[in-house]
């Protein structure tokens, strides 16, 4: 089920509500776990059962870590656990991709297994394996209530799309969780702003690529406006989901982790990826590149330290070599940024912006390719050396169609709006107005978004397949 | 006084939540969308297999999108914000301009036409080929033509293109060009079709090429209310104007016979009742048929024509009564050519085959 469809808006949520805040405090885990667990099996019934097999695993082998002394069992149960848990995501995910090359290198022709992939697998199993190994390390304790456990898990605003809480951040909250207006408007609010920023904008920036890319007549500046309105959309789409579920979290009591931060206004590659995804790449710094090392190495293993983190990066965003190659491609700009000249870059005004985007814009093409050729194409149109003209009637007519949305939107993706937001506010008078506004401004949005949901068929979240 | 206005905006956007809620599931289902002119989706079967399968959910939010409460309002709320807010220059691909909404057909799908053109060539190489008939290739342009092809600031398509195309496809037929009979006047303010009091010319025009000489006179009946066509729903901007429908009758009209063969009856060269209806264009030869046959015993020739058309065939073809003792309508997108031989022996007759561009560039409805 989509966050952003009639039947969760009004069917859905609405009743896990009433159920929730009338449910007694120690029935609201089960009340929210039972509600996660219709919402994941709407879409995918089948898959359910394998999501609780899952669970039970991290469960029992949380419990089995914590109950022994000896450290070789606790490396033993770990590794099952990672080995069972990474293995449903491989197999569900990988495997066509494996056996296909296996297929393209041997000569080969193994049959591909076809199975579909579950929605949401590679983040709630990135979860499940935070949480043991959290218990290993022994900086968590092993949670003793199955249905706690589960509700961290299946927890439905992030169940699908992150952002991959930390069993850590939120184990306080499942036992003891306050539930207030402030709570409730905060997270009204954001979530409202997460869903029109996905209808609104994402969509219609979605509409757009669909177009250019359907489109016979190409243009230089048309592949320029395709590729920023794909990373607008990415990032609305994305982020937007990010805010929804936050928002979500907040009505329920819960805090999630900022999954965004205004990513385009980076000054540098490392930056951007401090402010995009937050939840993934502290997923890896943590479990994956610092136990490799980290940056404390010899420079030859840090970059082997990186090379692993942003393949796996790539990997896990999509089975095909263009997201392998997109994640190994800010390996590039990582140790740049290293060099003196990186330096240089990355310090000197607007230069360092002009870079930032230019490079940022051109993985999205990569990461938004059906193959790597494409990307190739596209890269090579876009840098004026494939031969389509400079503008096409498409691209006038797209242009001046979108000109709003992709106003509103490079204008929403930095921090303006919410900075004049903040200023009027510190002025008296202005805050309360603004407070007395809001339910009239987020209502309108809702009914906007309404409007648009029910009018429209194009909805897609570019997440899910992830 | 920041405690009272969460629990203002806690409690106005969660009750508005509610209550469409609420409303969404007491709400009596409705049958059909008007403005859309399609059946709306019904709550699904639910059992444990369509649970399993996942066809309950998929059919439940067909439900819940087609049933929504107020859903004509949140359509033009959505029409509204599309042109006004993001000063979009159309909604579902509708414009409005000079009065007249229309869809942008674009760009020239040339897949298409050679299947049209297929197709065409499978009609022709199977019935008549050998005969001693007269065939003939009418295109019918879209309203965009003239409304919006000369108007750089629309995607229209490249009209030259498609005639020479689907022409050069057709060479074995005569072609009779109608571009410059008509102008926008010619079409529905909020309809795809061309009005039947307008395109006397075109059918003079036609008739004359085929040999045929039209004369007569007509009288115009109409419908007493405003029409609204297919773009009016689509657009779902509700304070335009709608459209007259008159129809042309004489003594010719009014006597002819006309046996339609797809539901075994005799019916009316005009139904103006029929303008009450989802589609007020089935005033027209009882709408979208797929064999249809019209016998004028009065007629000024012993002629017979056979026309393959769409449904602008619908309005034009009661001007030709006048000029043939009979008229077949064939419209191949509701009954396969091989089946025509069950119907109609292809004898010295004048054979017409006459198509909107809109078809042509849409050619996969054809049979």
């Amino acid at each position: 089920m989509l966050f952003s469809s009639i039947p969760f808006l009004y069917y859905f949520l609405p009743s896990v509500l009433i159920l929730y805040f009338l449910a007694p405090q120690k029935l609201k885990n089960t009340v929210l776990l039972i509600s996660s667990l219709v919402f994941y099996g709407w879409g995918e019934p089948k898959y359910v059962i394998m999501m609780v097999a899952s669970i039970i695993i991290g469960f029992v082998s949380g419990l089995l870590i914590e109950a022994t002394n000896e450290k070789s069992k606790k490396k033993l149960i770990i590794t099952i656990n990672i080995i069972i848990n990474l293995g449903f995501l491989v197999f569900f995910k990988y495997s066509n991709f494996f056996i296909e090359n296996f297929n393209s290198v041997t000569g080969l022709s193994l049959n591909l297994l076809n199975v579909a992939l579950p929605i949401g697998i590679s983040f709630y199993t990135f979860q499940i394996l935070s949480y043991a190994v959290d218990v290993y390390r022994g900086t968590v304790k092993a949670q003793k209530n199955l249905i706690n456990l589960a509700t961290y898990i299946t927890m439905f605003p992030q169940l699908i799309a992150g952002p991959i809480v930390r069993y850590s951040d939120i184990v306080d909250s499942l036992t003891e969780r306050k539930i207030g207006f402030e709570k409730i408007s905060t997270g009204l609010r954001r979530f409202i702003i997460g869903l029109s920023k996905k209808v609104l904008l994402a969509n219609a920036l979605g509409e757009l690529c669909v177009t250019f890319k359907a489109s016979d007549d190409k243009s230089l500046l048309f592949y320029w406006l395709y590729a920023v309105a794909f990373c607008l959309q990415v990032y609305f789409d994305f982020s937007g989901y990010s805010d929804m579920a936050i928002g979500l979290g907040k009505i329920l009591g819960f805090e999630f982790m900022e999954n965004f931060n205004f990513p385009f206004i980076s000054k540098s590659i490392s930056e951007f990826w401090r402010r995009w995804h937050i939840s993934l790449g502290s997923w890896f710094r943590d479990y994956v590149y610092i136990p490799l090392g980290g940056n404390r190495v010899k420079k030859t293993r840090w970059i082997f330290n990186i090379l692993v983190v942003w393949f796996l990066t790539g990997f896990w965003h999509g089975a095909a070599w263009n997201f392998i190659i997109w994640g190994l491609y800010f390996v590039i700009f990582l140790i740049f940024e290293k060099t003196p000249v990186g330096k240089f870059v990355t310090k000197t005004h607007v230069l360092n912006r002009v870079y930032t985007l230019f490079f940022i814009i051109m993985s999205f093409v990569i990461f938004d390719a059906v193959n790597m050729s494409e990307a190739f194409n596209y890269i090579k149109a876009m840098l004026g050396a494939s031969g389509v003209p400079l503008v096409s009637t498409e691209f006038i007519y797209y242009l001046k169609e979108y000109l709003i949305i992709l106003v509103l939107s490079l204008v929403g993706a930095t921090p303006l709006v919410k900075k004049i937001a903040t200023r009027l506010t510190e002025i008296k008078g202005v805050k309360t107005l603004v407070g007395i506004l809001e339910p009239i401004v987020l209502i309108a949005l809702l009914v906007l978004v309404t409007a648009y949901l029910v009018d429209g068929s194009f909805n897609p979240f570019l997440y899910f397949r992830f | 006084m920041k405690r009272i206005l969460n629990i203002i905006t806690s409690v106005l956007v969660l009750g508005f939540i509610l209550t469409l809620s609420v409303f969404a599931w007491v709400k009596p289902m409705d049958d059909i969308s008007v403005s859309e002119r399609r059946e709306l989706a019904k709550f699904p079967d639910l059992s444990f297999n369509t649970l399993v399968s996942g066809s309950f959910m998929k059919n439940f939010e067909n439900y819940t999108l087609d049933q929504f409460p107020l859903r004509e309002f949140f359509r033009t709320i959505k029409a509204q914000s599309e042109l006004g807010i993001f000063n979009k220059l159309s909604n579902n691909s509708i414009i409005e301009k000079d009065g007249y909404i229309t869809k942008i057909e674009y760009p020239l799908n040339e897949q298409s036409i050679e299947n049209a053109g297929m197709k065409f060539s499978f009609v022709y190489d199977k019935y008549l080929k050998d005969t001693n008939t007269n065939v003939y290739f009418s295109i019918i342009p879209d309203k965009n033509y003239y409304l919006i092809s000369e108007d750089e600031n629309y995607l229209s398509l490249d009209y030259e293109k498609l005639v020479s195309s689907i022409t050069e496809k057709t060479s074995y037929m005569k072609y009779i060009d109608i571009f410059s009979e008509l102008t926008i006047d010619s079409y529905y303010k909020t309809d795809s079709h061309w009005r039947q009091e307008q395109i006397l010319p075109v059918a003079k025009k036609i008739a004359g090429e085929m040999g045929v000489t039209l004369n007569s006179s007509y009288k115009e009946d109409y419908f007493e209310k405003e029409v609204y066509g297919v773009y009016y729903g689509q657009y779902a901007i509700k304070n335009l104007s709608g459209d007259m429908l008159r129809v042309l009758y004489n003594d010719h009209t009014m006597n002819a016979k006309v046996i339609d063969y797809q539901n075994q009856r005799e019916i009316f060269v005009y139904d103006i009742s029929k303008a009450k209806g989802r589609d007020f264009y089935e005033a027209y030869l009882g709408g979208p048929l797929s064999l249809v046959t019209i016998e004028n015993e009065n007629a000024t020739t012993e002629k017979e024509l056979i026309m393959f058309r769409d449904s602008y065939g619908s309005s034009l073809a009661p001007l030709f009564i006048e000029g043939y003792k009979k008229i077949t309508l064939i419209d191949i997108r509701y009954m396969h050519p091989n089946m025509i031989e069950n119907f109609v022996e292809f004898n010295n007759q004048d054979v017409l085959f006459i198509y909107s561009t809109s078809v042509l560039n849409n050619s996969e409805t054809l049979k």
